[in-house]
């Protein structure tokens, strides 16, 4: 399954004009690149881990690199100081490309890094994490797990061990800050035909409901605009 | 390993951002189609003229393979326009941003969802009274590649700082809408400035936030009550809440 599919990523990058045909059910290169600047900016703008990006958005951007860099090997035979210099343009491109998908990668690990226990609690949270992320995230707990328990939680009494008590009816389990601000862009709704977007605010002294114009910007709490982020509906920015 | 920043972009980043908006150049040598993985770039053939992302127009400007135009409303006269405006017609808000390319139709499309950077709103046909989102990066990016190709860059720099000082002022004052919580709405405001403002606005809000929380949430249990006891909201806002 694996390799037809990178096979026919590989024949679809063959075929440049293939972008453009709108019955192609294959994203562009283009779309795929908004998607993903789109992804990245999301998730380093939010306190939050957002679900892991849909459609094998990262896998297909990386198969797209992969394939970029054999073509870049290939080249590299022929070196006439012409297609060296359409090299160093395809190169400084995947760079960039890379440089996205790391960044996006790499936030996501510092927020399960942050509160590993909180997304594993509940399989609800679990799904936000891909399959590779729980692996980090469940290895990541048993070390620390293990650590706290042969340098002090383990001279605690039994019941006091627990990393995961809500006695009192406090969780020790902490999570992000959902009240905390974010800059959001409406880009329209999703509804045919629809301009604005229709956030409700909270706020100290009164509640409303605010019609968000499309490309307008504006500072909200993150609880407030997280249902039409995910919804594609708004970005943050 | 994992990202050591804290939540948001920082300048840097969003100077990358920027990278990614379209120009026009104008080449000056040959250069065959390029199979990039955004797709495939058009062919240059010195004089016509052809939309390239920045980085890429960057990258030729810098080995004077291409010049660079710039945009129409990085010119002097547009930019002298733009300031009367934010001094002197809208004293409070941002001027506003550019109008979006794409209208909304009734069939939906490709272009429905599309933001800036990948909206063409730095090419040569851009429409020049408005400032866009990366107005300020691509400004200085610009003016540090290629100030040859910008008319009477001295003046386009001096406007740029002004204007950046003038909008700097209404970026200060919008804290005072903080105070309440709620939606508060930031419109024709930069990519540069979010950037700037982020740490001190969002640290703004979280504290005004946290000392109104008790406020709040007796104003919620009040309006609760109320809306228990009577059967009936008589505001608006508990009358959304039902539904």
């Amino acid at each position: 399954m694996d390799i037809s599919d990178i096979l026919q990523d590989l024949n679809h990058d063959r075929d440049p004009f293939a972008d453009d045909d709108y019955n192609d059910s294959r994203p562009s290169g283009q779309t795929d690149l908004q998607a993903l600047t789109r992804a990245w900016i999301n998730e380093r703008g939010a306190a939050e881990l957002l679900p892991y990006p849909k459609d094998n958005l990262i896998e297909r951007a990386t198969n797209r690199i992969k394939a970029q860099i054999e073509k870049v090997e290939e080249m590299t035979g022929d070196m006439d100081p012409k297609t060296n210099f359409s090299l160093i343009i395809i190169q400084t491109e995947v760079e960039r490309w890379k440089f996205i998908i790391r960044s996006i990668l790499r936030a996501r690990i510092a927020k399960i890094d942050k509160h590993t226990l909180y997304y594993l609690s509940t399989p609800e949270l679990q799904t936000r994490l891909s399959e590779t992320e729980i692996a980090y995230a469940t290895r990541h707990q048993q070390l620390l797990h293990g650590h706290y328990l042969s340098s002090f939680l383990g001279s605690f009494p039994q019941q006091l061990q627990n990393l995961n008590d809500t006695a009192g009816g406090i969780s020790m389990i902490g999570g992000p800050d959902e009240e905390g601000g974010v800059f959001v862009r409406s880009l329209g709704s999703s509804e045919i035909g629809g301009e604005g977007v229709v956030v409700r605010g909270r706020g100290r002294d009164g509640d409303g409901e605010v019609e968000v114009a499309r490309g307008e910007v504006v500072v909200a709490r993150w609880a407030d605009v997280k249902e039409v982020v995910e919804k594609g509906e708004m970005e943050l920015v | 390993m994992a990202l050591p920043l804290p939540p948001g972009l920082t300048p840097t980043e969003v100077a990358f951002l920027c990278e990614m908006e379209m120009v026009t150049v104008v080449p000056r040598q040959k250069l065959e189609s390029l199979d990039l993985l955004a797709g495939a770039t058009q062919p240059l053939r010195p004089p016509h003229r052809v939309p390239l992302p920045l980085w890429l127009a960057l990258l030729l400007k810098r080995q004077r393979r291409a010049n660079i135009l710039p945009p129409p409303w990085l010119l002097p006269a547009s930019l002298d326009k733009i300031l009367k405006h934010e001094t002197e017609i809208s004293t409070e808000t941002f001027s506003p941003p550019p109008p979006h390319p794409y209208a909304v139709s009734v069939l939906p499309s490709a272009t429905d969802h599309i933001s800036p950077p990948f909206l063409p709103s730095s090419t040569a046909d851009s429409p020049p009274d408005y400032l866009p989102y990366h107005w300020l990066e691509l400004g200085e990016i610009l003016l540090d590649a290629c100030s040859d190709d910008i008319p009477d860059p001295d003046r386009v720099r001096t406007l740029l700082r002004d204007l950046r000082e003038v909008r700097m002022a209404k970026m200060r004052a919008s804290t005072k809408d903080l105070e309440g919580g709620g939606i508060s709405s930031l419109r024709g405001v930069g990519a540069m400035e979010v950037a700037e403002g982020r740490e001190f606005m969002v640290g703004v809000m979280d504290g005004l936030r946290k000392l109104g929380a008790s406020r709040e949430a007796a104003r919620r249990e009040r309006e609760e009550d109320e809306g228990g006891g009577a059967g009936q909201g008589d505001s608006e806002d508990e009358d959304m809440e039902l539904e």
